[in-house]
């Protein structure tokens, strides 16, 4: 699997507050209207801009700060399938392993791209290609693999559990 | 082999460790409130099952819920209906709910009614969908925040997917001065260490600063280990934790109580254990923090000047202090002591418990709030609201021109319309001043509940100091 797209690029400790307000977290009921408030008080222009298949490349501790899913969700929503960062925060790294965000930890290449240049992240190989050159990044853990290729934590237990032919339930982010 | 706290708590609760996966944690004690919860019990639903431990598993209103008269209708019709669905899940799962119609009377912020209910306990695994879950570290039990999808899992199978995080003995010897407290040790720490600092480890919190703290200033230590990157904070239990946790409504007792005890004395880190990383901070030589920038880690000595960009090596956090500085409307090598304040907010799982509250009422006692100043002091429960009213805090605060909440998250998070306005200054007690976290274009300064006190009857930041001595 590759992923290949224009890097939108930010510093360290980018938090879940500024990719997804606190405020919406309820307010917001409609998952389609997610996409359009993502970063929004990172990157005003990121919502309007990104297109399907961009690649979001951070610093240190990215997404750090608050529990809430719909921080990952909105980026999933937004287009976005992977996120190359020199480190997670724990809580965002597995939201977004959770609901199919591949985060990719590798600092070389954070380093070796600019905003708007193209990136590839190569899967299958470990390596994120950019302008100026390739860096290999560690192999995903079998557990993490599983969890993204089935789409989802939700997903991968269901075909664990053996339930997985069972109508998948549209989950809507404010309750119903 | 020796081993530590955190070691203890880890290999009583592994179910199962496939090589180079997670382990597969079993959780004591599941937590939930109305905001990460919903779509998770839409899933169980949808998928036709049950919660697994509906006894392990206790409900709380609190991040959304309005800090106003809760007699009257809820006018925010989307909280109104958050709370509606909160009251479904638990009605339906047979999970207790401490909220409007059932357990009024012991509501609170999750993080702290657990410790209040007794149902935190020292060597528990404890999950909510909330990063603040460390708090309960105080109590030397292991807390992880998690996402809706973990919620689900957890409510499902009582496990959760985890990978063993390294130590970190977060070190902290020495006495604090007077006017300087539990908020600025862990401010401190995240000044020194920085947001990231504590990225794939647990904080141990010791060291003689932390063995002679009351179990609500532990939890203000541990409750912002989040905000320094770690991924749970630990105290080692003791007679104080014992004592606390001892006679509350969850707490084991008679001969329960004693099997309980005898553990509980066993978790502490030996005296040989090793840590992967070692981290310390001086509590005789800390003064009260303030933070001036967007991020827990911009944090400095009250009386100290902004931070320099020019002087800063690192590129990227040059930037980062530049972009958060113009944020802030603040200038390098400014002084904070003296910038106006708009709001001043007492509250949050950090900084709610009744110990704040009488710090904060001993400082307004016999004093106003300065004028155009306005203060929301919170509660961080019902039972420490009642607790407040007995001792005459509340008329305190009233007296003094401040607004007496009901409990809630309330203007930390600022879903419920508690909240900063556009490019006004807040001095808050809570646990993060990140862009617009407190209402969009707020600027959120963190300190003490000693320094928002004081800042509310000046009007601008103040140490509490000047006015105490």
């Amino acid at each position: 699997m590759k992923f290949a797209g224009a890097a939108w690029k930010y510093g360290d400790d980018v938090n879940t507050d500024v990719i997804f307000p606190g405020k919406y977290t309820y307010t917001l009921t409609d998952l389609s209207q997610f996409a359009s408030h993502a970063l929004e008080d990172l990157d005003p222009d990121f919502a309007k801009q990104v297109q399907v298949g961009d690649i979001i490349v951070g610093g240190k501790n990215f997404g750090c700060g608050s529990s809430r899913e719909q921080a990952a969700v909105c980026i999933k929503l937004a287009g976005v399938p992977v996120i190359v960062a020199r480190s997670f925060a724990r809580i965002f790294f597995r939201n977004c392993v959770n609901n199919g965000v591949l985060p990719v930890v590798c600092p070389e290449a954070v380093d070796a791209v600019e905003k708007g240049e193209a990136i590839e992240v190569d899967v299958a190989a470990c390596i994120v290609r950019t302008p100026r050159g390739e860096f290999a990044f560690p192999p995903l853990s079998p557990s993490v693999a599983a969890i993204l290729e089935a789409g989802g934590l939700i997903k991968m237990l269901r075909r664990k559990l053996g339930t997985e032919h069972l109508p998948m339930p549209e989950v809507k982010f404010a309750g119903e | 082999m020796a081993k530590t706290l955190f070691e203890n708590i880890w290999d009583a609760h592994v179910v199962a460790q496939e090589p180079e996966s997670p382990a597969v944690l079993y959780i004591d004690l599941h937590l939930i409130h109305e905001v990460t919860s919903p779509q998770a019990f839409d899933g169980l639903r949808k998928r036709g099952i049950k919660v697994r431990r509906p006894d392990r598993t206790f409900g709380t209103l609190d991040h959304g819920i309005p800090t106003t008269d809760r007699s009257l209708p809820i006018v925010d019709e989307l909280a109104a209906r958050q709370i509606t669905i909160m009251e479904r899940n638990c009605a339906e799962n047979g999970i207790q709910l401490y909220g409007i119609k059932t357990g009024a009377d012991k509501q609170g912020i999750v993080h702290v009614i657990g410790p209040e209910l007794g149902l935190t306990q020292p060597g528990m695994t404890i999950v909510c969908g909330d990063s603040h879950t460390a708090t309960h570290g105080a109590f030397g039990s292991l807390g992880f925040g998690i996402g809706t999808s973990e919620v689900e899992m957890v409510l499902s199978t009582q496990c959760l997917l985890q990978r063993k995080p390294k130590t970190c003995n977060v070190r902290i010897d020495g006495a604090l001065k007077k006017g300087v407290t539990a908020k600025d040790i862990i401010l401190g720490i995240i000044a020194k260490y920085g947001v990231g600092g504590g990225t794939g480890l647990v904080y141990e919190y010791t060291g003689t600063a932390i063995r002679t703290m009351t179990m609500e200033e532990r939890m203000t230590v541990c409750n912002m280990s989040i905000e320094g990157g770690s991924r749970a904070g630990l105290i080692a239990p003791d007679e104080t934790t014992f004592n606390f946790v001892a006679g509350r409504e969850f707490a084991p007792k008679g001969a329960e109580w004693d099997k309980k005890l005898a553990w509980w004395k066993t978790l502490p880190s030996d005296a040989e254990a090793q840590y992967d990383v070692t981290y310390s901070l001086d509590a005789d030589a800390l003064e009260p923090m303030i933070t001036y920038g967007t991020n827990p880690g911009m944090g400095m000595n009250i009386t100290e000047r902004i931070p320099d960009p020019d002087k800063i090596a690192d590129l990227s956090q040059r930037k980062a202090l530049e972009k958060a500085l113009s944020y802030m409307g603040l200038q390098p090598n400014q002084q904070l002591l003296g910038h106006k304040v708009d709001m001043v907010f007492i509250g949050s799982c950090t900084n709610s418990r009744i110990s704040d509250l009488r710090e904060a009422a001993a400082l307004l006692k016999g004093r106003k709030v300065a004028e155009g100043v306005r203060v929301l002091v919170v509660p961080g429960s019902t039972p420490i609201k009642k607790q407040a009213e007995a001792e005459g805090l509340d008329q305190i605060f009233r007296a003094a021109g401040a607004e007496w909440r009901e409990a809630g998250c309330s203007a930390c998070i600022a879903m419920n319309g508690d909240q900063l306005e556009p490019g006004q200054y807040g001095i808050s007690t809570s646990n993060r001043n990140f862009e617009g976290r407190q209402g969009k274009g707020g600027r959120t300064f963190l300190a003490s509940p000693l320094t928002a006190a004081a800042s509310a009857v000046t009007g601008v930041v103040t140490d509490a100091r000047v006015l105490t001595n």
